[in-house]
């Protein structure tokens, strides 16, 4: 019976805790501090796919996706192989490595109109198998799909976020 | 530094962009190589023969036609009422007219500062798994060039989302799903 307030105070701290720890979270992971800051930045994510026919097993990782998959695509399964985010200023490049020795580029280059523009190569050895400007809905993500691996087909999924 | 690192600064050296320690080691081997001592006299050749020609092109330009049609455009120019406005502020007995605005502006944008500053922080927007589904993903390409077989572009109108498909037969047999 004693230790039912000693109880009652451990879960008041820990949930305090749990709440300082989201906060400072919310406030290192890179979130702009400053408007500035918020204006000059974006965020773009890559996520590299790996369709095959060889099973029908889809990666629960990739869920947002499957409706989009299933209904673009005639692969059964489908495998996430390589995911990254990076920020990068406006009229700044990232890149990104993805399987098979390949690259991509991205340089975002303006927002208009809730879109971002960017320009997007994928590079295989020396040669750009794409190379591309192209416009894109704030927090939307488009698809390139094609590049072969010995396991099947590659998919990348190319979207960016203003941030914050 | 070698002939194949030199050969890529020479231009920048030429045109005077390189740095203090990188100037220093072209100009170093370029007098020890004949061949990029060539180049360099090539680009000096190079380049007087554009000054040639654009001096002779600018010796046929009749400057005099040209001032006089900028003459005649500026007694047209109009003043507009705010240049008439500062004109008329200028003036010591006048200038609270100017004053009076720019500091109300001052205040208003300190005031705004001061909100933004004060204001809550806002949590990250990285779109969930809802969003992303959601999301208009249309994409419009501007311009679009492939150094394989072909690239299809699909728009697909339930799923809202645009694919770039990459066929290359030379790496696979599989065409557009």
């Amino acid at each position: 019976m004693s230790c039912v307030p000693q109880v009652a105070v451990a879960t008041l701290l820990a949930v305090a805790g749990m709440h300082a720890a989201g906060w400072a979270q919310g406030h290192t992971a890179g979130v702009p501090t400053s408007p500035a800051a918020a204006e000059e930045a974006v965020e773009v994510r890559i996520r590299a796919v790996l369709a095959s026919n060889s099973s029908k097993e889809f990666d629960t990782r990739l869920a947002s996706m499957q409706r989009h998959f299933n209904t673009l695509f005639p692969y059964s399964s489908y495998r996430l192989v390589k995911e990254e985010q990076q920020r990068v200023p406006w009229g700044g490049k990232v890149a990104f490595d993805i399987p098979g020795g390949r690259y991509v580029i991205v340089m975002p280059r303006e927002f208009k109109n809730n879109r971002v523009s960017m320009k997007v190569m994928v590079i295989e050895g020396a040669r750009p198998i794409v190379d591309t400007a192209i416009s894109l809905r704030n927090h939307g993500t488009f698809l390139v799909g094609g590049p072969r691996q010995p396991e099947g087909v590659l998919i990348l999924s190319i979207g960016a976020d203003t941030l914050p | 530094m070698t002939c194949r690192e030199a050969i890529t600064l020479l231009p920048l050296f030429f045109d005077g962009e390189l740095d203090a320690h990188q100037m220093r080691a072209v100009a170093l081997h370029s007098a020890r190589c004949a061949s990029c001592e060539v180049e360099l006299r090539h680009m000096e050749r190079v380049q007087t023969l554009v000054s040639e020609s654009v001096v002779a092109a600018l010796d046929d330009v009749d400057f005099a036609a040209f001032w006089r049609g900028i003459d005649d455009r500026l007694g047209a120019v109009r003043v507009s009422w705010w240049m008439q406005l500062l004109d008329r502020a200028g003036s010591s007995e006048r200038r609270w007219l100017i004053q009076v605005p720019a500091y109300a502006a001052a205040a208003a944008i300190a005031a705004f500062a001061l909100l933004m500053l004060t204001r809550a922080p806002q949590p990250t927007t990285q779109p969930d798994a809802t969003q992303i589904a959601s999301t208009d993903n249309a994409a419009v390409i501007d311009s679009l060039e492939s150094n394989v077989e072909a690239v299809t572009v699909l728009n697909d109108p339930e799923t809202r989302t645009t694919v770039l498909w990459v066929s290359d037969d030379s790496v696979g047999e599989e065409g557009v799903p």
